[in-house]
């Protein structure tokens, strides 16, 4: 098991977020978290690579439990990379730049290495001549596409993608989506949290509903999408259908 | 720095960057030039045909007393020149490590975070002037070994110490101002805390408040001479000395003008780079 979460609990406050999770994700899965908002997704998200420490339970990564404040956060960081909703590129530094200083400055990866390493990324994800631009230069779609490159530069074994288009106009969400397509051939582990039903169906080997802090129903997209059991889901993907989303 | 936007290095910044006259056209140019000549004109001849003008003249711009201290005092304004020099750097170099001090996160920094603070609101809560006093006659006067006896030495120090107080408030504004998802970026990175401050979070600050340091760099320019207290032979002290043995006030003018010349052209250099800074921003959004 690539990652094992047990009875996760997180509070903001006395704003109980997770109530409990449990949640396992294998080596090549692709598993995605849907939910409505403010159900914890992305705060669950952000306790796997210890963005946010967890009140309660335990995180294993390739069995080490990681969640125990014994390990060292970057370097667990190192290897589950993150994609957020708003890219969160750094503005004052070229594309190539921000690519390449994680990877230099916390991997300790050679610069020479990494410059081209980055560069072949960018090649494949189309974006060979945004190399030496800044951010500001290019579209939220080709932002979005540069951070996911950004998070694959240092190799991590688990991607994980926060909303990763739902800052985006629709008309740019396509070619962000066909990347993460794209990296599911390669058979890279990923959780994503997501709004985008039909790209879940596609690209999911498993769906996770969740609600109010708790996972609700889990299983293959087919399943969890078309036949819902939970009423709780049924009446979310209900909402989803009227909002034209599925 | 190189520029995100080079390609608009090369074309005229539309509307800020054009002068006041483009805006106006020629018959506008015209009416300014001719009003302000005429204003100019009517002061000039309120102010010399007043029957006191000549006793003015005499106190407050007697050339010929000027010229003859012009000398001792350019000399005088040369040490102001280095120490405001000298006070700029070791400034924001010091007001910068307080700044960072203070906006570190986490509770094993609580110790540095309180230092910063405790440093913050004593320099700045108390008058330069005390800080002089204190310092530039005090340390002095305990010879300890090992210290340095210079007036200039230690009223250097508490002018930096005092401004830093001040500009560490400077680049704490510019700190708070980047978004909170550029260190969460940073770290998702694996970056550590320091790598992500000194990477991401302080060259997007610092940019932040250029125009805030430029401020404070014209004010210290003046600030300086405030070290004539403890007898630096600067330009206001050189001044002092003359005027007290001729009862002229003119060494004091040009003293004024020597500063003006400096600190006037500092001004109009930080308004240029802020509004450049502005448009380039404005551009950079849309």
């Amino acid at each position: 098991m690539k990652l094992e979460m047990r009875e996760i609990h997180k509070s903001f406050g006395s704003n109980h977020v997770l109530k409990g999770i449990d949640l396992d994700v294998d080596e090549h899965e692709v598993v995605c978290l849907i939910g409505p908002s403010g159900c914890g997704k992305s705060t669950l998200l952000r306790t796997i690579n210890l963005l946010e420490k967890i009140d309660q339970g335990t995180i294993r990564l390739e069995g080490q439990l990681i969640s125990d404040g014994a390990a060292n956060p970057n370097e667990i960081r190192q290897r589950i990379g993150i994609v957020f909703q708003s890219y969160n590129l750094f503005p004052h530094m070229t594309v190539l730049k921000n690519l390449t200083l994680g990877p230099i400055k916390a991997n300790g990866m050679d610069p020479t290495a990494a410059e081209a390493k980055a560069k072949d990324l960018l090649d494949r994800f189309g974006l060979a001549d945004k190399v030496h631009e800044y951010p500001d230069r290019l579209s939220g779609g080709q932002q979005q596409r540069a951070a996911i490159v950004r998070a694959l530069v240092g190799d991590p074994e688990v991607l994980l993608l926060d909303e990763i288009t739902s800052a985006l106009d629709p008309e740019l969400v396509g070619e962000v989506l066909s990347v993460i397509r794209e990296l599911a051939t390669r058979g890279l582990t990923m959780v994503l949290a997501t709004h985008e039903m039909g790209f879940a169906r596609d690209v999911a080997n498993r769906v996770v509903f969740m609600d109010a802090g708790s996972v609700v129903e889990t299983g293959p997209p087919s399943q969890v999408l078309g036949t819902p059991v939970e009423a709780r889901t049924q009446q979310f993907l209900a909402r989803v259908i009227e909002g034209g989303r599925l | 720095m190189n520029s995100p936007l080079s390609a608009q290095d090369h074309e005229p910044l539309t509307g800020r960057g054009r002068s006041y006259f483009d805006q106006e056209g020629a018959r506008g140019a015209l009416i300014a030039f001719v009003s302000t000549l005429a204003f100019i004109v009517v002061v000039l001849l309120v102010i010399g045909r007043s029957e006191n003008w000549p006793t003015v003249q005499r106190s407050f711009f007697d050339f010929e007393l000027m010229w003859e201290s012009r000398s001792v005092i350019w000399r005088g304004f040369r040490t102001n020149v280095w120490m405001f020099m000298v006070g700029q750097v070791a400034i924001m170099a010091l007001a910068l490590l307080i700044a960072v001090m203070r906006s570190l996160k986490g509770p094993a920094f609580l110790p540095v975070r309180f230092l910063a603070i405790v440093f913050i609101d004593f320099f700045r809560g108390i008058p330069i002037i005390l800080g002089l006093l204190l310092f530039g006659f005090g340390i002095p006067a305990l010879r300890l070994p090992g210290l340095p006896n210079s007036a200039v030495f230690w009223g250097l120090v508490v002018v930096v110490l005092s401004y830093s107080a001040y500009t560490a408030e400077v680049y704490r504004s510019g700190i708070d101002a980047v978004p909170d998802s550029q260190r969460l970026s940073a770290a998702s990175l694996g970056l550590t805390q320091w790598q992500g401050l000194r990477y991401a979070v302080l060259p997007q600050a610092i940019r932040n408040v250029i125009p805030a340091l430029l401020n404070g760099f014209v004010s210290l320019q003046k600030d300086v001479a405030l070290l004539s207290v403890l007898g630096v032979r600067e330009a206001v002290r050189e001044a002092q000395i003359i005027t007290g043995r001729t009862f002229n006030y003119s060494p004091y003018v040009f003293a004024a003008a020597l500063f003006l010349a400096i600190s006037i052209p500092s001004a109009r250099f930080a308004d240029w780079y802020t509004a450049r800074d502005r448009a380039r921003r404005s551009q950079g959004a849309g």
